[in-house]
């Protein structure tokens, strides 16, 4: 009975159900397409209707992010503990005992720099601490051109180069210096410490391979770290282990099947050593492995090879063979700005992606005229700029590295600017750190300055203790910079080289800087 | 080869399966410095409709050549925009165009719409295009067990790597883990 009764209005109800179902619009055409669409087929129905399912389960999901939210909730009382905890640190560190004892010992030029300088104190001294190696900035010719430009142009051109600040001015600079060097075309930046900084991430980006000299200076380091490229670095000019590192990357993309650009940057005088990199063979690695090259001629630009083109004329290497030259208009050249010479494509290139050409104010009109006219200067007498200053360095050199006990010169034979280090022996024989080493330096360019000759120290710590690139570990050897300038007579260079030596001798023999023999702790 | 975090190595076997690692710091805030320009538009007016419209542009693009029956039509229909969708959503890593170095150089642009976040309006449209369309196949394929396989792998190959579960997984045949 029961069982029957129940029957009877499950049927009800199922019939009931059905012609709700019906009412509903569009049932009829769902009804024709499940019928359809069985077709005597289970299995495939079944995964119809799987996917059907999941497709609504798909639709009716919330959103969620996967990104990890990695702050942790703080309430209004933790953070304002939080925010009275908070010391800032100083704007400015303060100074190291080095840095205070240097400071206050700075001396200060007044009026005209030059190979002799007039310093605050009333006393002219021999300027040996200036790139001015060959005394362009007392050129009258220059000046007079200067003068003319400026009351033309006016101080600045006010403008990005590709923003109204471009004038013919610079256009000639360029060509002139791409006709100087020997390449297709040249790119003039407006300040010479960005140049590198900048042309680095121009052409490298994330994923690309950069082998690196790990004495690269401190520019060439911000560019670096910039390109967010993975950075191998080599030995400091040994070439045979960049062989080594080229041939590893070369391996690994083979293996990996990966194609990225390669790229290799040195300079052609480094910075913190002075010494001169081997180009030819620097040439030849680069093309048995398949790298680009940018060579930084900051320091070698107008210094090196018979009319000063820098390491490509010195070593006799093709200077279209060189993919990137970077250059400094600043040194001995007496304008400002940068430059980065090579094919015309690479130039091109540069116009919109180098970020510190498309985004500082050109180069002020004055300082192209000057770049022009120094090279012409130089290119049209070598011997009386380059030939002048080469013989300066020789007796500069004669006086210092072979005479001296205490120092040695690691510069490159024909680089004006002579970094003296202290000999190994003596290092390791009064067990001297880096900062008694700086110490050391600083007294005799203290005691050079007493007997009226000005001489700097080399600046290594922004580059030893630069935290960009942390698998980097190198140490910038304290040194003495001396400059040689073609402005002062083979009789007065001789006379600072052997006053320069004798105040090395003076320090390094007081009583107490001896620490020979005396163990510390 | 040494186990570098992030990516680590399932098997040891033919098939490689490992996990995109989370991008470094430095990477993330370049990500963040500017919208993503490649995948931001799947949220914008139009981008929805253009579905539509390839999808109707290609049949009746293969029902004009001659001698192709209308199943082949649809099943041809369908497998063209599963393919041209897999390559773009899926195959295609990076971003074409060159303003944030490279930042999104390992991810494809399904894991770059919405910043990786899943179910997403734009990514539940983007899913249930190659259902509909799949399930549309099929119904006018009158249910032919040839042409229901040749278009269910096909819709298999795009639902499969736009599931919250495919988020940064890369499958690797023949091929080691990458180093980096």
């Amino acid at each position: 009975m029961e069982l029957q009764e129940l029957q009877t209005h499950l049927t009800e109800w199922l019939n009931e159900a059905i012609a709700a179902f019906q009412k509903v619009p569009g049932s009829a055409v769902l009804i024709r397409y499940v019928r359809s669409s069985y077709q005597n087929d289970p299995v495939r129905s079944a995964i119809e209707l799987v996917l059907v399912i999941f497709f609504i389960r798909y639709l009716m999901a919330p959103a969620y992010s996967t990104s990890k939210q990695n702050f942790i909730k703080l309430t209004d009382d933790e953070i304002d503990e939080l925010v009275d905890e908070w010391t800032p640190e100083p704007l400015v560190p303060n100074m190291t005992v080095l840095e205070e004892m240097e400071s206050e010992k700075l001396p200060i030029i007044v009026g005209a720099t030059g190979p002799k300088s007039k310093l605050a104190n009333g006393r002219t001294v021999t300027n040996l601490a200036s790139y001015n190696f060959y005394n362009l900035n007392a050129n009258e010719q220059i000046k007079e051109k200067a003068i003319q430009t400026l009351r033309t142009y006016g101080v600045g051109p006010c403008g990005p180069p590709q923003f109204y600040g471009t004038q013919d001015v610079h256009m000639r600079a360029e060509a002139d210096i791409a006709n100087y060097i020997g390449t297709e075309g040249c790119i003039v930046y407006a300040q010479a410490f960005s140049t590198i900084s900048s042309v680095i991430p121009a052409f490298c980006k994330r994923g690309d391979i950069i082998v690196a000299d790990r004495a690269v200076n401190y520019s060439i380091r911000r560019g670096l770290e910039i390109s967010r490229s993975n950075i191998r670095w080599y030995a400091h000019n040994d070439l045979d282990d960049l062989e080594r590192v080229m041939a590893k990357v070369v391996a690994e993309q083979a293996r990996t099947k990966k194609l990225t650009r390669r790229f290799l940057v040195t300079e052609a005088l480094f910075e913190t050593t002075g010494e001169m990199n081997d180009l030819p063979r620097l040439i030849e690695l680069k093309e048995k492995y398949k790298f680009r090259i940018m060579l930084d001629e900051t320091w070698s630009f107008g210094v090196l090879g018979r009319t000063g083109r820098g390491l490509t004329e010195a070593q006799n290497v093709d200077p279209t063979q060189v993919d990137m030259i970077v250059g400094s208009l600043a040194g001995p050249l007496c304008a400002g700005g940068g430059f980065c010479a090579g094919p015309k494509d690479v130039v091109e290139h540069q116009r919109l992606t180098a970020a510190s050409y498309t985004f500082s104010a050109a180069l002020p009109a004055m300082l192209a005229i000057i770049a022009s006219e120094s090279l012409h200067v130089i290119q049209e007498n070598p011997e009386a700029t380059l030939g002048v200053c080469r013989e300066n360095i020789r007796l500069m050199r004669a006086q210092l590295d072979p005479k001296s006990d205490w120092v040695i010169c690691t510069s490159a034979p024909e680089n004006p600017i002579l970094l003296l280090v202290l000999k190994p022996q003596v290092v390791e024989a009064r067990r001297l750190t880096a900062e008694d080493q700086e110490r050391l330096l600083q007294e005799v360019a203290d005691e050079c300055l007493a007997n009226n000759i000005l001489v700097t120290r080399l600046k290594g710590a922004p580059i030893t203790t630069h935290m960009g690139l942390k698998d980097n570990v190198y140490t910038a050897t304290p040194a003495l910079k001396v400059c040689v300038t073609s402005g002062l007579s083979k009789k007065e260079t001789e006379k600072a080289g052997i006053a320069i030596r004798h105040a090395i001798t003076k320090v390094m023999t007081k009583k107490g800087n001896n620490k020979l023999g005396v163990p510390t702790a | 080869m040494t186990d570098k975090g992030g990516r680590r190595r399932r098997s040891s076997s033919i098939l490689q399966v490992y996990h995109e690692p989370l991008e470094p710091v430095e990477q993330l805030s370049d990500q963040a410095a500017l919208p993503n320009l490649n995948a931001n538009w799947v949220n914008a007016k139009g981008a929805w409709t253009i579905h539509f419209v390839l999808i109707l542009a290609l049949k009746i693009i293969y029902d004009i050549v001659p001698g192709v029956s209308q199943e082949t039509s649809w099943t041809l229909t369908n497998i063209t925009y599963m393919i041209g969708s897999y390559i773009m959503f899926h195959h295609v890593r990076g971003v074409p165009f060159e303003f944030n170095g490279g930042a999104y150089d390992n991810l494809n642009m399904w894991e770059q719409i919405d910043d990786g976040a899943q179910y997403t309006p734009a990514k539940k449209f983007l899913l249930s295009v190659p259902i509909v369309l799949f399930l549309l196949s099929t119904h006018y394929t009158h249910y032919d067990l040839t042409y229901f396989i040749i278009n269910f792998l096909a819709v298999l190959a795009v639902i499969i790597p736009k599931l919250p579960y495919s988020h940064r997984m890369r499958v690797g045949l023949f091929s080691g883990v990458p180093e980096e």
